[in-house]
């Protein structure tokens, strides 16, 4: 007893605190051990990205993501980019603009050469370090202003912007009308990407064109949109165009035809996908779509070349929205930048792919978007798209490839 | 030889010190230590995330004050992060004033809407004053995406870098300074805090309201006093990411904010300055090492892989669950029953040993 009471307050004094340390040197290790390693000049190049597979987005985020990594695999199946195959490092990131950013922070340490962003928050987010480490980066983000290099010199839209898309929507009504003033409801996000089209010109531009244009908000979360559409209804509408994700979009569209409500639907960029026809079902018969990516269904030889790869993997077509067509061409194009650095036998660094990629000039890919031209002031690739139409449950070209209307 | 037992003070000012004990103070000095040498061998990454986890301390703590220490539920972090970092960005973006200045014009701001969203807490209390604070939260998130004039709108608000005699601070290795010695001072400030008077009042309008004013305490005061400082911090910590990032954007400061800050400091510990570190540590931390557990076992199971984001939403309710059930009080309590096992180690006190002899 005795000897147990002496032992007790001899101990009184150290052992928690040598645990510390020892914690403490673990944790040293582990940072030292998972701390980047700079890329090599040869071999793999790295490319690091960010989807949204459990986030809000992840409706179109996964077919994004398993676009992405499907072109690296068929990159790398052919000897990757002038023999050096890629390493894509991707995580889901949830749609969280903290976890975007940590993981950026981690790819770009590893030695990530470019960076493939998602949302428009994390986009934004990173906007300025992304400058600052001369990581080119594309996002799904086709929010107008991240196409201008003044504002922001690494950020890379691939595709039409929201704002040009709302246009080439507003200037088809315009010209298909007929007599009188077309009314036109504008069904958005209740977030930035939601806001883009109306805010960058489009509000200007549909004043321009004598359109009657209101915005109408579509709350997350909601599964119901019956007050917005008798506010519609009130207000006398033809035309109602969606800037969300398929999902609201969907039941939007069967909302609206279960009240009977009678105009033409428009989906931008985010709903014009096989999956709204798929949710939506017979209610999404007619829906127009400006479409900047052409999906899988269309025949073209950057379509083809996706399907004969999910053929070789066993994997079918079906299914898949152009959201995988978007993920696949977007890294295309990327890849094209970095094929050019190393042809012209320059070293992989960022500010050299940025300038490769401002050297495209009508650069096709594929024909699933309209050419894309990069240019040291303009990092808007393509301004035209076709408008589809959903013509017995698929996805058809309505017209040609369209450009958007002028500032 | 005389062997010592216990620590013996024999003037008030150290036995009433923070740190009263040697192995105390032992503990600090390594922790110290290590928050010295940690910045020179971390890799940008790691330093990225120990920034992450210095804002979230700091907001954790205010969050702390009033939750934890005065029992005042709060859905308004978010909110509150927001005006800090609104504030912050707004009077140096717009009328030039000097980051350090407009981060504490922005604390105070945020201390002046906090003590206003803390006024139904005169009459509501539990769920209610919940909802309440919930309404702050959508009423300010509203403000920040439709108040175009002020805030921008939706679109990000980009700041000029902070500079401090000449030397840009808000790259990774020169915030951390700024940030760890923020939550230092914080955590510093609200330790003291809690021991004084007025933190005595937080905590005994917290255990039983009517109780505390039957003895003396102004109850609505107190209250106020707590949403005041609990703000102050939590604007901080906004001003902090505004100045962090460059950039405000408003897709930060959402419910979810709220809500990953409450669980912070219910699984850190309520009312415990240790417990918010601790907790804003593990919440942080935990998504990031779930996102290496994936990249570690890609190759070898990438089924496995290929689920960790799915599961990675369930870890974090999971965490939540089995702290509230097995230990409400948190990684603080927890931090505590191990120091109390190797107190006495290896001849630890069994109970059903002693009465059996």
């Amino acid at each position: 007893m005795r000897q147990a009471m002496r032992g007790a307050a001899g101990k009184r004094r150290c052992p928690a605190a040598a645990l510390r340390a020892i914690g403490l040197g673990a944790a040293i290790l582990l940072s030292a051990g998972c701390g980047g390693d700079a890329g090599p000049d040869t071999g793999m190049i790295k490319v690091g990205a960010i989807f949204d597979l459990t986030g809000p987005t992840a409706d179109v985020g996964t077919d994004y993501g398993d676009g992405v990594r499907g072109f690296a695999d068929w990159i790398n199946s052919r000897g990757g980019i002038e023999g050096r195959p890629i390493d894509l490092v991707y995580q889901d990131y949830g749609y969280q603009v903290d976890r975007a950013e940590q993981l950026y922070t981690q790819f770009v340490g590893e030695g990530a050469v470019i960076f493939m962003g998602w949302g428009t928050g994390d986009t934004e987010a990173l906007r300025l370090r992304i400058a600052e480490d001369e990581i080119p980066f594309s996002s799904a983000s086709l929010s107008h202003r991240l196409g201008d290099p003044a504002e922001a010199p690494y950020n890379f839209l691939l595709a039409t912007t929201y704002s040009d898309q709302f246009r080439i929507a507003l200037q088809w009504i315009a010209d298909n009308h007929g007599g009188g003033t077309p009314i036109v409801a504008l069904m958005h996000n209740a977030s930035p990407f939601g806001l883009s089209p109306a805010r960058q010109g489009g509000v200007a531009f549909a004043e321009a064109l004598g359109i009657d244009l209101t915005l109408y908000e579509m709350p997350r979360g909601a599964v119901d949109f019956t007050a917005e559409f008798s506010r519609i209804r009130q207000s006398g509408a033809q035309y109602v165009v969606f800037q969300n994700t398929s999902g609201p979009a969907a039941v939007a569209l069967s909302n609206a035809r279960s009240l009977g409500l009678e105009v033409t639907f428009f989906c931008l960029n985010w709903c014009s996908n096989a999956q709204v026809i798929q949710l939506a079902g017979d209610a999404a018969e007619g829906l127009m779509g400006t479409m900047p990516y052409a999906p899988l269904s269309v025949d073209v030889p950057g379509t083809r070349v996706i399907r004969e790869y999910l053929e070789s993997r066993g994997e079918s077509a079906e299914g898949k929205t152009n959201a995988y067509t978007q993920g696949w061409w977007t890294f295309a194009a990327f890849a094209e930048g970095m094929r050019r650095v190393l042809a012209a036998g320059e070293e992989l660094t960022g500010a050299n792919i940025k300038a490769a990629l401002e050297t495209f000039a009508d650069h096709d890919l594929g024909g699933v978007t309209a050419p894309v031209t990069f240019t040291p002031t303009d990092h808007r690739g393509s301004k035209g798209l076709r408008i589809f139409r959903v013509e017995e449950g698929t996805w058809a070209p309505f017209t040609d490839f369209v450009e958007a209307p002028g500032w | 030889m005389s062997l010592d037992c216990g620590v013996f003070h024999t003037r008030y000012e150290a036995d009433m010190g923070l740190r009263p004990r040697p192995l105390q103070r032992l503990r600090l000095g390594i922790l110290a230590l290590f928050v010295l040498v940690f910045p020179f061998v971390a890799s940008p990454y790691w330093l990225d995330l120990a920034n992450q986890v210095a804002i979230a301390t700091v907001g954790a703590i205010g969050l702390n004050i009033l939750v934890g220490s005065t029992g005042q539920i709060s859905l308004g972090q978010g909110a509150f992060m927001a005006i800090g970092a609104y504030t912050a960005g707004l009077l140096t973006l717009n009328f030039g004033v000097p980051w350090g200045a407009s981060v504490f014009a922005a604390c105070l701001v945020t201390a002046a809407a906090g003590t206003f969203f803390g006024l139904p807490s005169l009459r509501l209390k539990g769920l209610y004053l919940a909802i309440a604070t919930l309404a702050a939260q959508e009423i300010v998130e509203w403000a920040m995406t439709n108040w175009t004039a002020v805030t921008g709108g939706t679109e990000a608000i980009v700041l000029p870098a902070p500079v401090l005699f000449g030397v840009r601070m808000n790259t990774g290795f020169n915030f951390y300074w700024l940030a760890v010695l923020t939550a230092a001072g914080t955590a510093l400030f609200a330790a003291n805090l809690l021991r004084s008077r007025i933190g005595r009042a937080f905590e005994a309008v917290r255990d039983q309201d009517v109780a505390a004013s039957v003895i003396g305490v102004d109850v609505f005061r107190t209250k106020l006093l707590a949403f005041a400082t609990s703000s102050f911090f939590v604007g901080l910590a906004g001003a902090m990411i505004a100045f962090h990032r460059n950039i405000v954007t408003w897709e930060r400061f959402t419910l979810s904010t709220s809500i990953v800050f409450l669980a912070m400091i219910i699984v850190g510990g309520l009312g415990s300055i240790r417990g918010s570190f601790l907790g804003a540590a593990l919440i942080t931390l935990l998504p990031a090492m779930i996102t290496n557990l994936g990249r570690a076992i890609q190759d070898t199971a990438p089924q496995v892989a290929s689920l960790l984001p799915y599961a990675q939403q369930a870890v974090f309710g999971i965490v939540i669950i089995l702290f509230l059930i097995f230990e409400p009080r948190g990684l603080s309590k927890l931090w505590e029953n191990l120091k109390d096992y190797f107190h006495v180690w290896p001849f630890a006190y069994r109970r059903g040993e002693s009465r059996a002899g």
